[in-house]
């Protein structure tokens, strides 16, 4: 079946199984690699993209799903500029391994699009279905912090 | 992991299409619409439908209204759209209070409410919440539409009193006349997203009636009549809390598995129902409680 | 060399910015399952036992290969006979007619895409005749246990293990110091206890996946998510070597890692993708583990029943320590088997003890195959230790980080096997640590149902290597005086390109952004044994800052050649040669270290700068006397620290909450403050997760019950402890790069025990198990009023 739907501030349409996952697609079809998979069932984070402006985790949508829907992933964040929330994470060192931070960065994008001074409790909530084995979490936050006093 | 298994992709776009699919498929069909379950379970082969109901396009079931003071809760609104709802957080916060620990950001923007008690797993957070506020599910089915009481809802785990032909258009939820407060308290292994070890929701009112739900301390969540009993009419105290949260242990039966044992279920059971009463009473007499913190940890 | 002191130094002990940071924060980091292989790509599924132990009666792989989309079936049949291991060569490629473990691979389906190699791999049927399992290592210890492996006494093993042939004990560490039989006589106290540690996971949030080509010229090319593309190399031709390959036809090539912590050292599932690849010519074979394989079939964290005897003075000094220590290896114990060697030579804690006696003994079971994890087997001796401590001090009236100062090891002591204690600031750390934390201060909830605690904890760790184990640089300048790095460590999050590029910036005086560190081509890269043991800053360190001053030399050499200057008057200074006796002589180093230098008549002297460095700890050695393990030199240096924590306990429901920790760990010189730290913190919270959290359950089969994030809880942002300090003491290492040592295993050591302690501290109650969980300790709360109230019933 074809689907039609905006990716990254492009139109994308293309040729779908039923039971092709989003993940699979993005990452295969389309050659998108910065979602990750770490569990496969939505306990990770690191397949999240944003889905008409909300995370989602990729690993759970159906590509059949995304007709007319805007999808975007951190290749589009940070098509021309690194977004705030990228530069936060630089200063900070908000990774180590890395892998765990394409999600961490769109749930982070997320948050401060709907909430311009989150609160560090307010930061957690956001992250905390994002899972980082490497860094103790604490340069993330930090990052995100930083990254709301910014201008985007 | 891919998706091996097969299957029809079908969007129908109003209600009556919907359950005609249902009811052409039969048994052999899953609807569709946060996914955060049904995709886990079609990669992991644990179903295997010959269609797959994409729900989204039913104008219908989109929606959180609130009328007077019934509360009407669509079966495409996700978890997030009920946190963010301003309307829930005045007339309803427990339910904001149970939509927040349920998983996780990512997916609670695709996981649906209704979705979340057709699963019917024994530990579903939405459950007690609803209990306590005496729900109705609203089915729409080829007979036409009836209207489930959540008491009736839970037939076993996993199990509801819906048909398979049926298909969830909305949740409605009342709010009590006399000024109440409520609490759910829910027992996970850290303070991040988990799956309920045990969760009890309560509420009091002002007038002194009481209701308590439990969820992942049986086969099913259920309301713990033998504590409302015993606290009906009774001023609210730590003493009668005390006394009361006893009986939660007659009204339980939980099992030892991977979450918790037996035997800290139980004690667990009696610690959270005398915790979330002495919250729904702060709250009643106006004070902030964080439920988040009310277990320590 | 120069002249400058340490504390001129420009860029190494400065927080610059990670090299792989825009890599990282841009999406455009490659990990091995994001490289591209083309249409040609084949997808490998694998059939794994569903059970512990049982022999394999048959394999009906038909409905499997009439699949559309399968390219072929393979089973242990296609592949006879094939071992492999790293220390110990126990383990089959594929099951060969018997199974050890659940989730072993009997089969594998290769298909053209994913989604048919899992349906024809649910299609492949496998008959089992159930043997008796074992799933405990002290039962694998009983005379009539059943054997897991019958054939142990011919497998061959680096010369440093003891098997025993005919039981079930792999290896079997044994060391002793002073007389024991006689010390436990002259302690005023002795306490004896024993504590279980569970398994653990890694849970590196990528998880394995490996491709390999054997193409139509005969060569294998794998790209694997790896810890060891050496070690992998190395393994892969051992394996392939009756088909007439050899190490030069093998080419490993590993991207980014997301994540190791162990779990990527060595050979797991990436020997599958390099056989099925053999028998597919020209086509690149992918095997990729989901998340559960990455539970059951990756090496695990081993378990432990260690039976701990300590015997001290009065005053509080340790006399004598009997540690038994038992390790549930799993079915093979090829990598596993080491932790048990290396955790047995330091189960002293990092303490000065006498009289020891140590069995350390490596023991199969039906369980998946243990192996390498952070840590490598000290954190689970250091709980029964660091426990002990707290219990004997406690006894004894004497304060716990008294009795830890009095009896910690310093430099210059006798180790358990006999060498000398390496240049250490363990008491720096004990001081700092029992200063920020506020030792001695109660602290009190306002919450009368919190009780606040508080727990200390030492801990040492050596890297756990063969004495040969090497490393080696190449640095190559570019026209511009950027360089390029070859090295074949593994950035795995833990700075380490970066480091190396501070090392050669600081020798070079090239600022660290104008060096390139690549993760590795083993076509390409010179060798490196594996990115394990917290020896890399060190070993590769070393090497790295050996390519620098060889690099130095021939430039000095060059110019000097020239310029007529002695080579001992010039130095680099801002990318520059300059001249101590000529103040305007400053010679930019690009206009040469590629072209050379031009001379009047035109011609040019020098050319391209290639700095070549090795490294061997030449002063190690593996072999020692078995009964006793005196006489070798067998870990290089430890590095050591000291940690605490204030733990807050809800008395009812045993919920815990870390208000503060506080970790010191000796670096010798730290490269990176920030990138340090980092670890620290991190690793904090990985120890911290293994005893509040986590711990790997199986039924009675032997099966897996938590193999997912479901139910093995790792933490998330919201259960990190609400503050941490992280001190880094510098007591230099003398045989490290700028007296580096490595810091990355040991910040997870000491969580266990302080846990532990804290808990006692605030409630009362002790636990011996991990994990330390709430539930465990609500239980034990209430375990502990029953019996309170029973006495006072007796009484």
């Amino acid at each position: 079946m074809k689907v039609r739907f905006q990716l990254n501030n492009e139109k994308r349409s293309l040729d779908v199984e039923p039971n092709d996952v989003l993940f699979d697609v993005l990452r295969d079809k389309i050659g998108l690699k910065s979602p990750k998979c770490g569990c496969d069932r939505g306990d990770c984070g690191a397949c999240s993209i944003l889905l008409n402006g909300k995370s989602v985790r990729s690993c759970l949508v159906l590509a059949a799903e995304i007709e007319g829907a805007n999808i975007v992933t951190v290749e589009g964040i940070g098509q021309t500029d690194l977004s705030p929330v990228q530069k936060a994470f630089l200063d900070k060192n908000a990774f180590q391994c890395g892998y765990c931070a394409p999600g961490m960065i769109i749930a982070a994008t997320e948050l401060l699009e709907h909430n311009k001074h989150p609160n560090a409790h307010e930061v957690r909530e956001a992250l905390s279905g994002n899972l980082c084995r490497c860094t103790g979490y604490t340069p993330i936050i930090e990052a995100v912090c930083q990254a709301r006093g910014r201008k985007s | 992991m891919p998706i091996a298994h097969e299957y029809e992709y079908l969007k129908p776009t109003s209600v009556a299409e919907a359950v005609d699919i249902l009811s052409r498929f039969e048994n052999n069909v899953r609807c569709l619409a946060g996914g955060t379950d049904l995709i886990v379970h079609l990669k992991e082969n644990v179903v295997r439908p010959a269609a797959v109901v994409d729900i989204k396009a039913i104008p219908e079931l989109s929606g959180i209204k609130m009328q007077g003071n019934e509360l009407r809760i669509g079966a495409l609104v996700t978890f997030s759209e009920i946190i963010h709802s301003a309307e829930i957080k005045k007339h309803f916060p427990v339910l904001v209070e149970a939509a927040e620990t349920v998983a996780s950001v990512g997916v609670r923007n695709r996981a649906t409410l209704v979705g979340n008690i057709c699963s019917a797993v024994p530990s579903l957070d939405a459950a007690p919440v609803l209990l306590i506020y005496d729900a109705q599910v609203v089915v729409r089915g080829k007979n036409g539409e009836r209207s489930i009481s959540i008491h009736d809802w839970f037939t076993g785990p996993k199990k509801t009193s819906k048909a398979a032909d049926e298909l969830v258009t909305h949740v409605i939820v009342n709010k009590p006349l006399e000024k109440h407060a409520a609490a759910y308290v829910k027992l996970g292994r850290y303070r991040g997203e988990d799956l309920a070890q045990a969760g009890v929701a309560v509420m009091l009112t002002d007038n002194k009636n009481y209701r308590i739900a439990t969820c992942a301390l049986g086969p099913i969540a259920k309301r713990a009549p033998k504590v409302e009993a015993a606290l009906n009419s009774h001023t609210p105290s730590k003493k009668t809390f005390e006394d009361a949260a006893k009986f939660i242990l007659s009204e339980i039966s939980p099992i030892t598995d991977i979450r918790a044992s037996k035997e800290y279920r139980e004690h667990m059971a009696v610690v959270m129902t005398r915790r979330a009463l002495e919250a729904a009473m702060a709250r009643l007499l106006g004070k902030t409680v964080d439920v988040a913190s009310i277990l320590g940890g | 060399m120069t002249s400058k002191k340490q504390d001129e130094l420009k860029y190494v002990g400065k927080s610059v910015s990670r090299i792989d940071e825009m890599d990282k924060v841009s999406g455009a980091a490659r990990y091995a399952d994001d490289l591209e292989f083309g249409p040609n790509l084949l997808f490998a599924e694998i059939v794994e036992s569903t059970q512990a132990h049982a022999l394999i009666k048959s394999i009906d792989t038909s409905a499997a290969e009439k699949e559309e989309g399968v390219v072929r079936v393979f089973t242990g049949k296609d592949f006879p006979g094939l071992r492999f291991g790293l220390y110990m060569q126990d383990r089959y490629v594929f099951a060969q007619n018997r199974v050890r473990f659940v989730g072993e691979q009997v089969a594998a389906v290769v298909a053209r895409c994913p989604k048919a190699a899992k349906r024809a791999a649910a299609l492949v049927k496998v008959e089992y005749e159930p043997l008796p399992a074992v799933l405990n290592q002290m039962n694998a210890l009983n005379s009539d246990c059943n054997l897991v492996h019958e054939k142990l006494g011919e497998y061959s093993h680096v010369p440093w293990f003891f098997p025993k042939a005919g039981t079930n004990i792999a290896h079997w560490r044994k060391v002793r110091k002073g007389d024991i039989s006689n010390a436990f006589q002259e302690a005023d106290f002795i306490l004896e206890d024993t504590y279980n540690v569970p398994r653990y996971a890694h849970c590196a949030i990528e998880p394995h996946v490996a491709t390999a080509l054997f193409d139509h010229a005969g060569r294998i090319t794998v790209w694997a998510s790896s810890q060891s593309p050496y070690t992998q190399r190395h393994l892969f031709a051992e394996c392939l070597a009756p088909l007439g390959i050899t190490h030069k036809d093998v080419r490993v090539i590993a991207p980014y890692v997301g994540g190791g912590f162990g779990g990527k050292a060595g050979v797991t599932m990436e020997i599958l993708a390099v056989v099925l690849a053999t028998k597919l010519k020209g086509m690149p074979v992918k095997v990729r583990w989901s998340r559960e394989q990455e539970f059951y079939n990756t090496y695990q964290r081993l378990g432990v029943v260690a039976k701990v005897k300590m015997g001290v003075k009065s005053d509080g000094t340790i006399v004598a320590l009997d540690h038994k220590i038992h390790w549930d290896a799993g079915a093979y114990v090829e990598y596993g088997a080491n932790v048990v060697n290396a955790a047995g030579l330091s189960a002293s804690g990092p303490y000065n003890i006498p009289h020891i006696s140590i069995d350390s003994m490596c023991i199969y079971t039906n369980l998946p195959p243990g192996g390498a994890y952070r840590g490598f087997g000290y954190s689970e001796c250091l709980f029964g230790i660091e426990s002990h401590i707290d219990r004997i001090a406690r006894h004894l009236k004497i304060d716990p980080v008294e009795m830890r100062r009095k009896n910690a090891i310093r430099t210059g002591d006798i180790l358990p096997y006999g060498s000398h204690m390496n240049p250490s600031g363990l008491v720096e750390c004990i001081d700092k640590v029992a200063a920020e934390i506020e030792w001695g201060k109660k602290e009190m909830s306002k919450d009368p149902t919190k009780f606040i605690g508080k727990g200390f904890a030492l801990f040492w760790k050596a890297p756990a290597m063969p004495p040969n184990a090497s490393s080696s640089a190449f640095l190559k300048f570019n026209e511009d005086a950027s360089m390029n790095i070859l090295v074949s460590a593994m950035e795995i999050g833990q700075g380490f390109l970066t480091a190396m590029a501070q090392i050669a910036a600081e020798v070079l005086q090239v600022p660290p952004h104008k060096i390139r560190v690549e993760t590795p081509d083993t076509d390409r890269n010179p060798y490196e044994w594996q990115t394990v043991a917290s020896h890399i800053t060190w070993g590769t360190g070393n090497a790295v800052r050996r390519a620098a001053l060889d690099a130095k030399q021939q430039i000095l050499e060059q110019v000097a050649r020239v310029h007529h200057y002695l080579a001992d008057d010039m130095y680099l200074d801002n990318e520059m040669v300059k001249c101590k006796q000529e103040p305007a002589f400053a010679l930019p180093l690009k206009n040469f270290v590629i072209t050379g230098l031009a001379m009047e008549d035109g011609t040019y002297r020098g050319g391209p700068i290639i700095g070549r460095g090795t490294f061997m700890p030449e002063f190690s050695s593996a072999l020692s006397d078995p009964e006793t393990s005196q006489g070798g030199h067998p870990n290089v240096h430890y590095t050591v620290g000291a940690a605490a924590l204030t733990l807050e306990v809800d008395k009812e429901t045993g919920k815990m909450r870390v208000l503060k920790a506080v970790e010191a760990l000796d670096a010798g010189k730290v490269i990176n403050p920030d990138m340090a730290k980092g670890q620290l913190v991190g690793g904090l919270l990985q120890g911290l997760a293994t005893v509040l959290y986590e711990d790997m359950r199986y039924n009675e089969s032997g099966k897996l019950l938590n193999p997912n994030f479901t139910d093995y809880k790792i933490p998330t942002c919201k259960d990190v402890p609400l503050e941490i300090v992280p001190i880094l003491v510098e007591v230099p290492q003398p045989d490290g790069p700028f007296g580096a040592r490595g810091i990355g295993e040991h910040t997870m050591l000491p969580a266990a025990p302080m846990i532990a302690n804290a808990v006692h501290d605030a409630v009362g109650v002790r636990i011996v198990s991990m994990p330390v969980t709430a539930e465990k300790v609500a239980l034990a709360i209430l375990q502990s009023e029953a019996n309170h109230t029973a006495r006072g019933a007796h009484s």
